[in-house]
């Protein structure tokens, strides 16, 4: 195991940094106030490569770059820009419905959908929860019932990242509910298909910038060339995509918590209290300290889930691992940030309580905590 | 090649740990005998068990309802 990164590597990774402080950075809290996608930011990340990343340069149009490069271009981009539902936004949409298409999709499905999705001109949302099907994510209501040359779907999905605005949705239904979880299928569905409807922009405590809401399919006619992958592969499909989810969809939560240290640092050294520096007192100082400690915890688990997708082994536990482990110290060093600040971390116009909130999320999508140590213990043999 | 797939389910992937002799041509997961991270492990025996790859795209109810099916999805894997 060699976490040692290349020159290469180095200089994208920089490369990504100085993009996002240069170009992502733009009036971030009337953006949460608002709750509004910045599109122009979107655009701005297409046009420097970032939504082509995870898709060969055949379908993305930008060079191609292993895994790992990948993963730490997102760990850059999330230390860089400060705005963490654009990064949330961006690894959302490569690694649960880019990645899908590229590894389960015909050459023809893949032609039609990358390049746009890799251009920023579509946006692409995952659509697998439902308002009975949580945590327990297979207990799937929404049907597809096979017609001559597709399938017709009904039923509903809630909590999607991008549904009030995507252009394509990744959803899964089920062919037959006597199969249980393996009837399940996946499908595209294109914005603008008659019995397609999304719901409108739902409010929520962080991520305010990715539109969250609902789709309803009343009767929606899907093709057959709309299917992805083979018909009750829809688990295996979802499974896939949850775990390489789980190992890079975080990696930018791991640039957030490094730059949330320096910021805590730096104001801890610059603060003065009862005469002398706030990071003198000892109660100060430690909880920088495991800060610090969670974040290089965080860093080793992450390289690590990286190294073996990379080297095309099972991550099964370390995924969850990672999961629980990074989106919990996130939650933990974003309170114990707002604590080093004092009243001024609590003041929005200070950008320090916004990582607190944007972190809970975490806590919750891609499985939630308890559902991670679940998977967890069910692999220890528990 | 069942005898190694029935001992690893029998004794790794049941619920609860309950006795049960599972049968080659039993029902495995409309039963809920294996739960979806249950099939994650099985693939994962399998491919280091017998050294053949399974693509996700083939974990369906067709391969894999039971014994039987898993053992006949190998042997094609394997000839091919």
């Amino acid at each position: 195991m060699d976490f040692s990164w290349s020159d290469e590597q180095r200089a994208f990774r920089d490369r990504v940094v100085a993009f996002a402080r240069e170009s992502l950075n733009d009036d971030l809290r009337t953006l949460d106030a608002q709750g509004a996608f910045p599109r122009v930011l979107w655009d701005r990340c297409a046009a420097f490569g970032l939504l082509g990343l995870a898709v060969p340069e055949a379908y993305s149009g930008t060079p191609d770059v292993d895994f790992l490069t990948a993963m730490l271009a997102m760990e850059g981009l999330g230390y860089g820009c400060r705005e963490n539902g654009l990064a949330f936004g961006i690894n959302a949409q490569l690694w649960t419905v880019q990645l899908p298409l590229l590894r389960f999709g015909t050459n023809a499905q893949k032609e039609r959908w990358l390049p746009r999705l890799c251009r920023g001109e579509w946006i692409g949302a995952h659509a697998i929860t439902e308002p009975e099907a949580g945590s327990d994510i297979f207990n799937l209501q929404t049907h597809a019932r096979r017609v001559e040359g597709g399938y017709v779907l009904h039923g509903a999905k809630c909590l999607v990242s991008f549904a009030p605005i995507a252009d394509l949705a990744l959803i899964f239904a089920t062919l037959d509910p006597a199969l249980g979880k393996w009837g399940i299928t996946a499908f595209v569905v294109e914005k603008g298909t008659p019995g397609f409807h999304a719901g409108p922009v739902q409010e929520k405590m962080g991520l305010r910038t990715v539109p969250i809401g609902a789709f309803t399919f009343d009767d929606c006619f899907v093709p057959d060339e709309n299917r992805i992958g083979p018909e009750g592969a829809g688990v295996s499909i979802s499974t896939h995509s949850l775990e390489w989810e789980r190992c890079c969809i975080l990696a930018s939560q791991l640039g957030a918590m490094e730059r949330q240290l320096e910021t805590a640092i730096a104001f801890a050294r610059e603060r003065k209290q009862f005469g002398q520096a706030i990071g003198k007192f000892q109660s100060v100082a430690h909880r920088i300290t495991d800060m610090k400690l969670r974040l290089e915890t965080a860093r080793l688990l992450l390289y690590k889930v990286a190294w073996l997708k990379q080297n095309n082994k099972s991550a099964m536990l370390e995924a969850a691992l990672l999961k629980l482990y990074i989106s919990e110290s996130f939650v933990a060093s974003g309170l114990d940030a707002i604590r080093v600040h004092g009243g001024r971390g609590y003041l929005t116009e200070n950008e320090v309580e916004r990582d607190l909130r944007d972190a809970i999320g975490g806590l919750l999508y891609a499985g939630t905590s308890d559902i991670q140590r679940n998977i967890i213990a069910r692999l220890l043999g528990l | 090649m069942k005898s190694q797939l029935r001992q690893y389910i029998q004794e790794t992937l049941l619920e609860n740990g309950a006795p049960h002799a599972v049968q080659d041509d039993e029902n495995l997961l409309g039963s809920g005998l294996v739960d979806s991270v249950g099939m994650m492990s099985l693939v994962l025996f399998i491919e280091e068990t017998f050294g053949v790859a399974v693509p996700p795209e083939d974990v369906t109810i067709e391969h894999f309802l039971s014994i039987d099916t898993i053992a006949t999805y190998l042997e094609a894997r394997v000839a091919a």
